[in-house]
């Protein structure tokens, strides 16, 4: 009879666990889990997690967007969990991923997804089954012009980043003399480094900049030792990468390994803002530039990001970085637009997307703030140009966000 | 293009394709011994890169006095992969073929997916040692040190390889290589020489993993861009030839780095593919090749 007592018992946490895991409002999340990108990924998941516990669970009040904890308010305390899938970084596996995530898994929205190639094929996947997708790390500006309904992107695109780089040239030049006269352009070979590449072009142009070289070159080579003999021989003003993680250790060793010291590298973030790359690439990365949306060095406009560092930092060893906060910014920007909605089917949270008007002191961000225009992008989203010193990277520009000045020349 | 730039493009392509030709070396050996492609040869790399980071890491030792020892291991997980693995999928009756592709594929995955485990996704470095990111400026052309000293280590690999070849070992390898059951008539020991073939081919991708992890970055994922390589080097040269292996892993380093020069970067491989094309329409047992 005591077994029979037990197991009773046991049934009843069971159910009652099954039961509340019922009423949670599931959000698919797809990333590369495993292969080469898998440490952004699990980045990923740490920052989804962070902001899951910010979100469900009751604590002192954080000033940021869903801050407050302990669920979702106009839901009844409802609380968010995040259902993972693994992409591979491959398109056609996050395409069948996506499905598995909405039809068996039930999830009322997707996020993710870091490379824009698997990016493409999640939100034709999220259109087809009228569920939200949030882009949340995607950084390629075609994704949000094909007229998709249910797309919605928080992070700024390349386009805006580029021409935030090429207006820092400009202000820099203005302000110290430096003048930027010609840029090489390197990308890899898939969506977002050829996107990227295209915009960078198009500014070059349209600012009176030389493009110097233009090499586009196949993701994860043995060796890129040949890409750094044209751009040794091209030695333009500033090297403009647009590289993930392994391309981006391997170019800076391939430069140096044939004597190139590049004058000067404004990176389009992703491999560049890994602490992979900083650690691997080590001294070369000095005096490097990047565009990011992320500023950790910007506490005093924005106190949130001291809190939610930390308990990132507990989660994952690490500070959160370009990624992984617009990672969190994105989950609370969906999951508030959820809360204001009221409600979990898809047209009702779609609407509250529209809707949104978040200010940007309510984020982690240094950022105008969060407002979509019809195509679902943020139009608010104001990126920042910083630069490693000390194997640290810091805040250049805007110049009222900057914590130091830019300095010309790169390596040891 | 000027004189040292060219020369620049000759030595890279030297430099790249010696580590080509080592890492073939290995896979070439075993295919050429037993008739097994093993899949997991790129893994076998990438876990002698992982052995030398930690054991960097935990002792702080220059990369290449760990060299030995990192070999010694290979030798020792090649004797046993051939032991708990290999020998086991020799055995059975049918569809030989496929059971042997998917015991090494599967391997594959698992090592991969146990590095993932262990080690997390991570790109890894060695951020110090002798050589790191050091270079010599000879007449303006750029010597990079760590790949000048893995162009050392792996022509003394092929000399170790080609002097064992000269032993009664290697003369036992030749032996099973040529007729597998005719030499148990001899007092040959199959079995052993099998295991030996595959702890020597393990050890020579060691030793080029070692070499490798002095300049390149480590992750679960590396072994994967060197493997396609690899199997296009042994192709090339010819199954079961040293000679081959090199001569073939010489040729693809310079032509990867010519044709990278002619056309765009993101097409350097074409030249490579197109020349192994060509040797299987005209010479399908490669440039070296016996069989």
């Amino acid at each position: 009879m005591k077994l029979f007592g037990y197991l009773a018992a046991a049934t009843l946490v069971l159910g009652a666990g099954q039961a509340r895991a019922a009423d949670d409002i599931v959000i698919g999340a797809v990333y590369p889990l495993t292969g080469n990108s898998a440490p952004v990924g699990l980045d990923a998941k740490a920052a989804y997690e962070t902001a899951v516990e910010i979100i469900n669970s009751t604590h002192p009040e954080i000033p940021m967007l869903m801050g407050k904890g302990g669920g979702l308010d106009r839901l009844g305390g409802a609380k968010i969990r995040i259902v993972f899938a693994d992409s591979q970084a491959d398109p056609q596996k996050a395409r069948a991923e996506t499905e598995r995530l909405i039809t068996q898994e039930h999830a009322i929205a997707i996020i993710g997804s870091y490379t824009s190639a698997t990016a493409a094929t999640i939100s034709q996947v999220t259109e087809r089954y009228e569920v939200p997708y949030m882009s949340a790390d995607n950084s390629s500006p075609s994704l949000n012009q094909r007229g998709l309904k249910w797309f919605f992107r928080t992070s700024p695109h390349d386009e805006m980043f580029t021409a935030a780089m090429f207006q820092f040239f400009k202000d820099e030049g203005e302000k110290t003399g430096h003048k930027v006269g010609s840029v090489a352009l390197f990308y890899e070979d898939s969506i977002f480094g050829t996107d990227s590449s295209n915009v960078q072009r198009k500014l070059a142009g349209d600012t009176k900049v030389t493009v110097a070289a233009d090499i586009k070159y196949r993701a994860n080579s043995p060796s890129l030792s040949a890409e750094a003999q044209k751009l040794k021989a091209a030695n333009a003003d500033v090297l403009m990468p647009s590289s993930y993680t392994s391309d981006a250790i391997l170019i800076l060793k391939a430069m140096n390994e044939i004597g190139y010291k590049p004058k000067a590298i404004m990176a389009q973030a992703a491999g560049f803002q890994e602490q992979a790359f900083l650690t691997g690439a080590g001294a070369l990365a000095e005096g490097g530039m990047s565009r990011s949306s992320f500023a950790l060095d910007a506490v005093k406009s924005r106190p949130a990001i001291a809190p939610v560092n930390a308990l990132y930092k507990a989660r994952n060893n690490k500070d959160l970085n370009d990624n992984t906060s617009r990672d969190i910014t994105a989950l609370v920007v969906l999951v508030d637009a959820i809360n204001r909605a009221g409600s979990v089917k898809p047209e009702d949270i779609r609407k509250a997307l529209v809707a949104t008007d978040v200010k940007g002191s309510e984020t982690i961000m240094p950022w105008a703030g969060v407002k979509f225009d019809e195509t679902g992008q943020n139009t608010k989203g104001t990126p920042v140009i910083q630069q490693i010193t000390g194997g640290v990277y810091h805040t250049i520009w805007p110049f009222d966000v900057a914590v130091q000045d830019a300095v010309w020349g790169v390596g040891p | 293009m000027t004189l040292d730039a060219i020369l620049q493009v000759v030595i890279s392509g030297l430099l790249m394709g010696l580590i080509y030709a080592l890492v073939a070396a290995g896979l070439s050996l075993i295919f050429g011994l037993m008739d097994v492609v093993n899949f997991a040869h790129g893994e076998l790399m990438m876990v002698a890169m992982y052995a030398v980071f930690t054991l960097w890491q935990v002792s702080g030792l220059d990369p290449l006095i760990l060299l030995p020892i990192v070999a010694a291991l290979m030798f020792g997980i090649g004797v046993a992969i051939y032991r708990l693995l290999i020998s086991r999928a020799l055995e059975v009756r049918f569809n030989k073929g496929m059971v042997q592709i998917f015991a090494t594929f599967g391997l594959a995955i698992f090592i991969r997916g146990f590095a993932q485990m262990v080690y997390g996704g991570e790109f890894r470095s060695i951020t110090s040692s002798w050589l790191a990111n050091r270079t010599a400026n000879i007449y303006g052309v750029y010597l990079p040190l760590p790949q000048v000293a893995a162009s050392l280590v792996c022509l003394a690999a092929f000399g170790i390889l080609l002097a064992i070849n000269r032993t009664e070992f290697g003369r036992a390898l030749e032996a099973t290589r040529e007729d597998r059951e005719a030499v148990a008539l001899i007092g040959i020991d199959r079995d052993r020489i099998f295991a030996l073939g595959w702890g020597l081919g393990s050890a020579t991708v060691g030793v080029a993993g070692v070499m490798l992890a002095g300049f390149y970055y480590v992750s679960p994922n590396v072994g994967a861009n060197f493997a396609l390589i690899a199997y296009v080097t042994v192709a090339l040269g010819g199954f079961g030839s040293m000679i081959g292996a090199l001569a073939a892993g010489l040729l693809i380093g310079e032509v990867e780095a010519i044709t990278a020069q002619l056309l765009e970067p993101s097409l350097k491989q074409v030249g490579m593919f197109a020349i192994y094309l060509a040797v299987l329409m005209f010479r399908p047992r490669g440039l070296f090749g016996k069989i």
